[in-house]
């Protein structure tokens, strides 16, 4: 099987600012998406192994005192403590829900968000299936609703249909109309307390050759690497996972999946990076890292098209395909 | 499938390492008078002493991996002796080796036969083609391609460099691949005007040549062979009515043509983007050339099950053989810009 290394080298450069900005709305979401995770894990079990290899996790800090653990193989952040699934399910819905909130995240970003967030998924999704000779197939989406992109999904008649399941459910579900060939986890794997058994859980509902698309922000990027755990883009429940891209690759491996590409076609890194910088100049670089990001706007923009271009920015999608079961 | 391997050289060494590595493949045989004792190490059993008859009744399939004075008569003999045959390109030094193959797959309607034209299966060309016409991009408006080398210090040496031995210059022994491509997304090509010229290594070849290619359907193609090129390259460009496509780069033994990659350009004006004629691009990279094996398979599967070979046929070697005839014809017809 090949494996692609995918980019997205773009002469437009995408404002951090009309994706994602670290405005007051998004710290009130996150502090509210706080909240709803240290309530939930007023009675918390441990976890203690890393869901990429099983090894211990090791302690890495904290975040606003929910503390995290480092996969001592594949690195990645993991929340130490999760409450009983059930329980995380119902920080999922309620986080979910915030996310649509006019009052929290990017209400007024919505149109900017479906052009540079969503469009180019949809298009990665439509050029893949082209690539992969797979018309119109029948689409599962793992989610937590609602589900802004199944619309646009929908709307762009690549898939005979979308068909949506609850993601913290699906291991243990039949989906009724599959099979399916083709299942999609836009930072799904993020979110949920079982990752494993999420991936799982989408290979048994897809046909052998079937495609798996995978979004995830991870720890292995330029950002993430620089900024650890004081990223503000780091917390629950969005975060109960940051996987490092070796990571979800063993993952994926691992749960009967073939890898046909991974990129990280990630515009923000350095963007983000100097936000936090300039919201925070105690935070600790070191001087190659100032140097980096002193760099003028066109050493900045070859710097991101060099993380894109090797796998190192913090944004990463995956095409899996389901692996032949062999009797 | 028991194979037999005529030559030893570059491309014999990839196909046998190819057939080592094959499920279906239970032998190997190497047959190559030239080889030296430092190249037969490692192949006790494998290698045939010249003095050795050749085991046309133990093959199921051959090889021929042969400089090209003498593919045409191999190929032949291996078509009549064994009738499931892989030939590498290109098939024969001129248009009259490549009607001496055509003659012997004539009189054996029933065999296999396949050129080795692996381009068609790198990565980068087989994305290209999904993407074209209904793929996204729409119908091609032209195709642009210079592949090219820089021939090295012992060119002059080597028998691709003997106009008796080879036949032809670069246009034939490295060119024909990018007319191959060309003839998979264009279909039959005609030869509208060509220039070659020997101009550095001055071996009696031309050293680069330079093509207009006109399709059936009137687009335009242009190709740039050299072996000039100091820098080695690979670039094809297919304009599309709705984007373009520029796959460069070839994964290679060596490296040295560069990362292969496929950037993909979708057309946007100045209501699409903000930058007119400067738009949105996506580029992937490819890190795993399967293009030998893929290959091989398709020409032993061919064989096993009876049928002609999908890619590689007769009719494309044809096409590409037809078109150099053409161009060297272009040549000798104005010898102040043509060959020696």
């Amino acid at each position: 099987m090949e494996t692609l290394r995918r980019i997205i080298q773009s002469q437009d450069q995408i404002p951090l600012a009309a994706v994602k900005p670290i405005d007051q709305g998004f710290l009130k979401y996150r502090a509210q998406c706080l909240k709803a995770s240290q309530a939930a894990l007023r009675h918390p079990a441990h976890r203690r192994a890393s869901p990429v290899s099983g090894a211990p996790l090791s302690p890495a800090g904290d975040v606003e005192g929910i503390p995290y653990g480092c996969c001592p193989d594949t690195g990645g952040f993991f929340m130490l403590e999760l409450p009983a699934p059930e329980r995380w399910r119902e920080v999922l819905v309620e986080t979910s829900g915030l996310r649509r909130s006019p009052e929290t995240l990017h209400a007024e970003l919505a149109q900017s968000r479906t052009d540079t967030v969503y469009a180019p998924k949809l298009e990665w999704i439509g050029e893949t299936l082209r690539l992969h000779g797979m018309r119109q197939p029948l689409m599962l989406e793992a989610v937590t609703e609602p589900s802004s992109f199944r619309t646009l999904l929908k709307e762009s008649a690549l898939c005979s249909d979308v068909i949506p399941v609850d993601e913290t459910k699906l291991i243990a579900q039949r989906v009724p109309g599959g099979p399916f060939q083709a299942a999609v986890l836009l930072e799904s794997l993020d979110r949920v307390s079982d990752p494993a058994g999420l991936v799982r859980g989408v290979a048994a509902h897809l046909e052998e050759g079937g495609l798996l698309f995978v979004t995830a922000l991870v720890s292995s990027g330029l950002d993430f690497s620089i900024l650890g755990l004081n990223s503000l883009y780091l917390f629950p429940p969005d975060r109960t996972n940051c996987f490092s891209l070796q990571g979800l690759r063993r993952l994926l491996q691992r749960s009967g999946f073939d890898l046909v590409e991974e990129s990280t076609p990630g515009a923000l890194d350095v963007q983000i990076v100097r936000e936090h910088l300039q919201r925070d100049p105690a935070l600790p670089r070191s001087v190659f890292e100032r140097q980096l990001l002193e760099m003028n706007d066109e050493g900045q923009a070859a710097l991101q098209a060099f993380l894109q271009q090797w796998g190192l920015s913090s944004f990463a999608r995956i095409v899996a395909k389901r692996r032949k079961v062999i009797a | 499938m028991r194979c037999l391997i005529f030559g030893y050289g570059y491309m014999g060494k990839i196909r046998y390492q190819v057939l080592r590595e094959h499920p279906h493949v239970s032998g190997i045989k190497i047959v190559d008078p030239a080889l030296d004792a430092a190249a037969r190490a490692g192949l006790e059993g494998v290698w045939l002493a010249p003095t050795e008859p050749i085991p046309w009744d133990w093959c199921d399939a051959a090889f021929i991996c042969t400089p090209n004075n003498v593919t045409a008569e191999l190929c032949a003999e291996a078509l009549r002796r064994c009738g499931r045959v892989f030939c590498e390109k290109p098939p024969g030094r001129n248009w009259e080796d490549f009607c001496r193959i055509t003659d012997a797959a004539a009189a054996a309607p029933s065999a296999t036969l396949m050129f080795g034209f692996n381009h068609r299966f790198h990565p980068s060309i087989e994305a290209a083609k999904a993407l074209i016409g209904d793929g996204g991009l729409g119908e091609i408006l032209y195709l642009k391609g210079t592949y090219g080398k820089s021939g090295g210090a012992r060119y002059r040496e080597n028998w691709r460099s003997n106009p008796e031995i080879a036949g032809g210059g670069i246009l034939l022994d490295q060119g024909i691949h990018m007319l191959d491509l060309f003839h998979l997304f264009l279909g039959e090509l005609s030869v509208v005007d060509a220039v070659l010229a020997d101009s550095f290594w001055g071996c009696g070849l031309e050293d680069n040549a330079f093509l207009l290619l006109r399709s059936e359907r009137g687009i335009p193609t242009f190709l740039h062979s050299s072996a000039t090129l100091w820098k080695h390259t690979f670039r094809i460009e297919i304009g599309c009515r709705d984007g373009y496509l520029i796959a460069t780069g070839l994964l290679s033994k060596t490296g040295s043509y560069g990362r292969e990659q496929l950037v993909i350009g979708r057309r946007q004006f100045e209501d699409q983007a903000q930058a007119l004629g400067n738009p949105r691009e996506e580029i992937i990279h490819f890190d795993r050339d399967e293009s030998w094996g893929r290959e091989v398979h398709e020409f032993l599967a061919a064989a096993k099950q009876g049928r002609p070979a999908a890619h590689g046929t007769l009719d494309d070697a044809r096409r590409v053989m037809q078109v150099i005839r053409d161009v060297y014809s272009l040549g000798e017809r104005r010898p102040a810009a043509g060959r020696r």
